[in-house]
């Protein structure tokens, strides 16, 4: 599958793709001493569409975001966002080309603020000088109130602007997976990874983050690429599904196609070992 | 040829000191993750205990003569009783408490241990802040052969031997007894351990007492080679453990087998340092193949780079 | 706002610290002894040294303690650059200083100008000292930083033994010797000052006796009286030109920018990485390049520090050592890990405290390690946390702390 896909990401249509696609993986593969983590991944997100990534437990979901991010390098095959090739660069970097994510356990900085860390990733646009803010110029104070206001407007949209003096680790834990996607969006990010982000949330929390996340990629104008095992979440929300077992991708399409799969059927059902014999 | 092969011998017999102290960093941190920085007083309580108990035992003992075959080990296990005793009260004062610390705090922790194991130490009914002569426990001068003019003293052997006792007894503990086994298992991943039931707090007390053990002789076997035992504050000690924490760095931090290697390597570059370039700037040297190791290979020689999980 | 408002709030600070630093001077001063005033100058120092630790180990969670070492190389480079150039310039080493800086007694005060040349000598050999540590911090902070925080304990800790004994071992001694003695019965030219000469004493190898030559300062180059330490005997050819003005208006400025980095979005990006390191690159922020911008700004201020101490005592291998460097940790961490006013606080403490608890000196490093051990069981974050003493959420908690206090007292430490 990876060389037709490389194939079709060839040099003639780069200019389309460019416009196309947001996200482009192609071929990738990692592995952890002798675990095979990833093989021969390959997924694109056109730009603004809104898909899921799903898997049973230990399929290389997570490894999978933190080869799109740069956490992790891929041994082989290519991530382009935005039509540029993103290997070998630091996730500071990445995050600073467009790209977001939020974790699977998750990551806030806990000892600041609430409004701290959505401004905190509003740092990665800021354009003053650390001598700026020192003398604290014109520029630098006028930046400043940009970030707070926009951070402000985040959390209202988030309905967390009421706690936002309040430490990060002191929310409640829907809260908080709220909070990260908010401090993603703080980035402008031109691309959203979110890593299970119903975890841990109740029912009424639940639906009220599906219309959150549609509203999100509506008036952000981001693409998104989701991970989540709440099926009803993902199969409502998302337009198209990547079907992940043991490092490898063994369906895609609608959530209507893949849940007909067979395959997925049995991944999760746990035959997988049949399947595998393939 | 003859200072290469004395730079040869005083490497081996140097390195051996270190690495009975360079096996106390590298297991405390193999298991705890921290840099245990108060080793370095259990080595010098170690070396004053031998000091001053000796001169309590051996007051009467004519100057000059050397004292009876069993005063040695006699000492030597004192040393190593007092510092064992130590490290268990510290760990379980101190360090326990922090078990689930931020590493950070761990680590102010213990330079509190260490400034107040050394200002403690200094109090007049300790060791006060003279230095004392350790009594002639071995003739300092008898020597097996001479190479080329380069005296081979049964010093040298007592001190070699000694290390290696010590050192193969480790080995032994860590790999073929079912405390070892413990210990490997705390060390590669402290929760999962305690869920198979391993008594992950004793394990952690056993593993801070046997490396004050090992501290003990070390610093037993330095008082025995220099003669004279400084104050606890001096800064001839913290350097002394901050050489054999580089050398648990450079061996691999964590890998017991990697100190010993580490260790013989610090004292080479020590030596061998010394003996071609300038005397005068050991340290420097040791610090620069710290740097040196720590940017091209960070896990240190048998070590193994870490991948943080995300 | 208008123009000028914005221009003057922006300055605040340093207007601040420049006012109490003229009140402190010409005011407070005048009623201390000289001992008293040596005080105030190192309770200065230390908090400068103090709060820019803190940039390091409190905002963004690093942990050096080998601070002292960047205090070492700016005294060293401000102490040699003053004094080589006093020499060059002037021939001789008394200060040329002013109402604001130290001056030699023999001066009327009355003829001082309120900014002498020798100011002006002065601030360039503290930003001299400055940059020297700065650019050392970035040499020593690039290839340790980008390794995990215990690692850059142990390469700080090494960095500044190599700063300690590369100058203990440093043996070349420079003595300043009188005119007279290198020419006997010539009469010192007119506005010369009595000490002139460099005496170098040399080994020589074939006698093992050493031998002293004279060079006359006006004949010597420049790197014949730069590099001379002293050894392990120490520094101390250096001008006082240090004064409690300087000390004051320099920590205010180090208060000041500490916080105004603190508050910007630098310090959030600074703070991000002490909370978390994954995160904060996952948002953007270059953690490798930020972890070693706070540790180069925290050696120049280490070094600015070190060109102060250098030019008020005498600039010393033991005065830059594991002692110094544990005693900054220590007001690092007792002040709150991340608060400026924290540091600033247990800078203050640690530096006084001992003096009036004279008696009790062989117990003294006993009761400061027996505090930071206790310390870190019961309340980990140090004093004042993150906080500082002016942000308002302090005083909230501490209200409802007290509330709570008092509506349940059997509920105890108000968790």
């Amino acid at each position: 599958m990876s060389t037709a896909s490389r194939q079709q990401g060839g040099f003639v249509e780069q200019g389309f793709r460019e416009m196309s696609v947001a996200l482009a993986a192609r071929g990738v593969s990692k592995s952890f001493g002798g675990l095979k983590a990833v093989q021969d991944f390959t997924l694109e997100l056109p730009t603004g569409s809104l898909r899921g990534l799903i898997g049973p437990n230990g399929a290389g979901k997570t490894t999978v975001f933190n080869l799109l991010t740069g956490v992790y390098q891929p041994d082989v095959g290519v991530v382009e966002l935005g039509g540029q090739s993103i290997l070998g660069l630091r996730p500071s970097k990445i995050a600073s080309l467009g790209m977001a994510r939020t974790f699977q356990n998750i990551r806030l900085f806990g000892e600041l603020s609430v409004l701290d860390n959505v401004k905190l990733a509003c740092h990665v646009r800021a354009e003053q000088s650390m001598l700026g803010a020192i003398l604290r110029t014109a520029f630098s104070r006028n930046e400043e109130a940009a970030i707070e206001a926009k951070a402000r407007r985040l959390l209202q949209l988030f309905d967390l602007d009421d706690r936002r003096d309040e430490a990060g680790r002191n929310l409640p834990y829907g809260d908080q997976r709220r909070l990260e996607i908010a401090r993603a969006l703080a980035t402008n990010p031109k691309v959203l990874l979110l890593d299970e982000p119903a975890a841990g949330m109740n029912p009424q929390e639940k639906l009220a983050l599906r219309a959150l996340i549609r509203r999100v990629r509506d008036e952000f104008g981001v693409t998104i690429l989701l991970i989540e095992h709440d099926m009803g979440l993902v199969m409502d929300i998302c337009e198209h599904i990547t079907v992940l077992d043991h490092g490898a991708v063994i369906s895609r399409g609608t959530p209507q196609q893949v849940q007909e799969d067979p395959k997925v059927i049995e991944a999760y059902l746990g035959v997988a070992e049949e399947s595998e014999k393939q | 040829m003859d200072q290469l092969l004395q730079a040869i011998k005083d490497s081996i017999t140097i390195g051996c000191l270190y690495a009975l102290i360079a096996l106390g960093y590298t297991m405390v941190y193999g298991i705890l993750k921290f840099i245990n920085f108060a080793h370095s007083d259990v080595v010098v309580i170690g070396a004053l205990s031998t000091a001053v108990l000796g001169e309590r035992m051996l007051h009467k003992l004519a100057p000059g003569a050397t004292a009876a075959w069993y005063y040695g080990p006699l000492l030597l296990l004192l040393a190593i009783l007092i510092c064992s005793t130590v490290a268990f009260t510290v760990e379980r004062l101190a360090y326990r408490p922090l078990r689930r610390a931020p590493r950070l705090n761990v680590l102010i922790t213990a330079i509190g241990v260490s400034l107040l194991l050394q200002n403690a130490g200094q109090l007049k009914f300790l060791f006060g802040t003279e230095p004392h002569p350790v009594p002639m426990l071995i003739d300092q001068t008898a020597t097996i052969f001479t190479v080329l003019g380069v005296k081979f003293r049964w010093l040298d052997l007592a001190i070699i031997g000694t290390a290696i006792i010590f050192m193969v007894a480790l080995d032994y503990l860590v790999f073929h007894t079912k405390i070892g086994r413990g210990m490997r298992a705390v060390s590669h991943d402290t929760r999962i351990a305690s869920l198979m039931g391993v008594p992950v707090d004793r394990i952690i007390s056993f593993t801070f007492i046997t490396g004050a053990a090992l501290a003990a002789a070390g610093g037993f076997l330095y008082a025995l080679r220099y003669q004279t035992v400084t104050q606890p504050a001096d800064t001839g000690w913290a350097l002394l453990g901050l050489k054999a924490f580089v050398a648990a760095v450079v061996g691999g931090i964590g890998n017991i087998r990697g100190a010993v290697l580490g260790a013989l390597a610090i004292a080479c570059v020590e030596n061998f340092g010394a003996a071609y370039l300038h005397p005068g700037y050991t340290d420097v040297y040791v610090f620069v193949i710290l740097i040196l190791v720590l940017l091209f290979r960070p896990g240190g020689i048998l070590g193994k780079a870490v991948v943080e999980k995300v | 706002m208008p123009t000028h408002v914005l221009v003057a709030r922006a300055a605040l600070p340093f207007l601040v610290s420049l006012l109490l630093a003229l009140l402190l001077h010409f005011g407070v001063a005048r009623f201390l002894d000289d001992y008293d005033r040596g005080l105030v100058m190192s309770v200065g120092i230390n908090i400068m040294l103090a709060v820019s630790l803190t940039m390091v180990n409190g905002f963004t969670g690093q942990f050096s303690i080998g601070h002292a070492g960047f205090l070492g190389v700016g005294g060293y480079v401000a102490g040699a650059v003053t004094y080589a150039t006093s020499l060059k310039l002037y021939g001789d080493l008394e200060t040329r200083g002013s109402m604001l800086s130290g001056t030699s007694l023999n001066v009327d005060p009355a003829t001082l100008s309120w900014f002498g040349q020798g100011d002006l000598l002065f601030v360039a050999s503290l930003l001299a000292g400055g940059c020297a540590a700065a650019l050392i911090g970035y040499v020593v902070g690039l290839p340790s930083l980008r390794l995990r925080g215990d690692y850059l304990a142990i390469v700080t800790l090494g960095f500044g033994e190599i700063v300690r004994v590369l100058i203990q071992r440093t043996d070349k001694t420079a003595a300043l010797q009188a005119w007279d003695r290198v020419h006997p019965g010539v009469p010192a030219p007119e506005g010369v000052s009595r000490v002139f000469a460099i005496e170098n004493s040399v080994l020589d190898p074939a006698t093992g006796l050493s031998q002293t030559t004279y060079t006359a300062v006006s004949d010597a180059n420049w790197f014949e009286i730069a590099p001379r330490v002293g050894g392990s005997l120490g520094f101390s050819a250096v001008p006082d030109y240090t004064s409690i003005f300087w000390v004051v208006l320099f920590a205010g400025v180090t208060i000041a920018v500490a916080s105004r980095i603190k508050r910007s979005t630098f310090g959030r990006a600074f703070l991000s990485i002490r909370e978390d390191e994954i995160a904060s690159e996952a948002m953007g922020v270059d953690t490798v390049r930020y972890k070693v911008r706070a540790f180069v700004i925290a050696a120049f201020f280490a070094g600015l520090a070190g060109g102060l101490f250098a030019h008020f005592k005498s600039m010393n291998p033991n005065e830059i050592g594991f002692a110094r460097s544990f005693d900054i940790v220590i007001m690092v961490v007792l002040g709150g890990l991340g608060s400026i006013s924290g540091a600033s606080i247990a800078a203050i403490i640690v530096t006084l405290l001992p003096e009036w608890l004279r008696g009790l000196d062989q117990y003294r490093m006993i009761i400061w390690a027996l505090a930071l051990i206790l310390m870190m069981i019961f309340r980990p974050q140090g004093l004042l946390g993150v906080r500082e003493i002016w942000d308002k959420a302090l005083w909230q908690g501490l209200v409802r702390f007290i509330k709570r206090e008092k509506s349940s007292p059997k509920a105890g430490g108000g968790a």
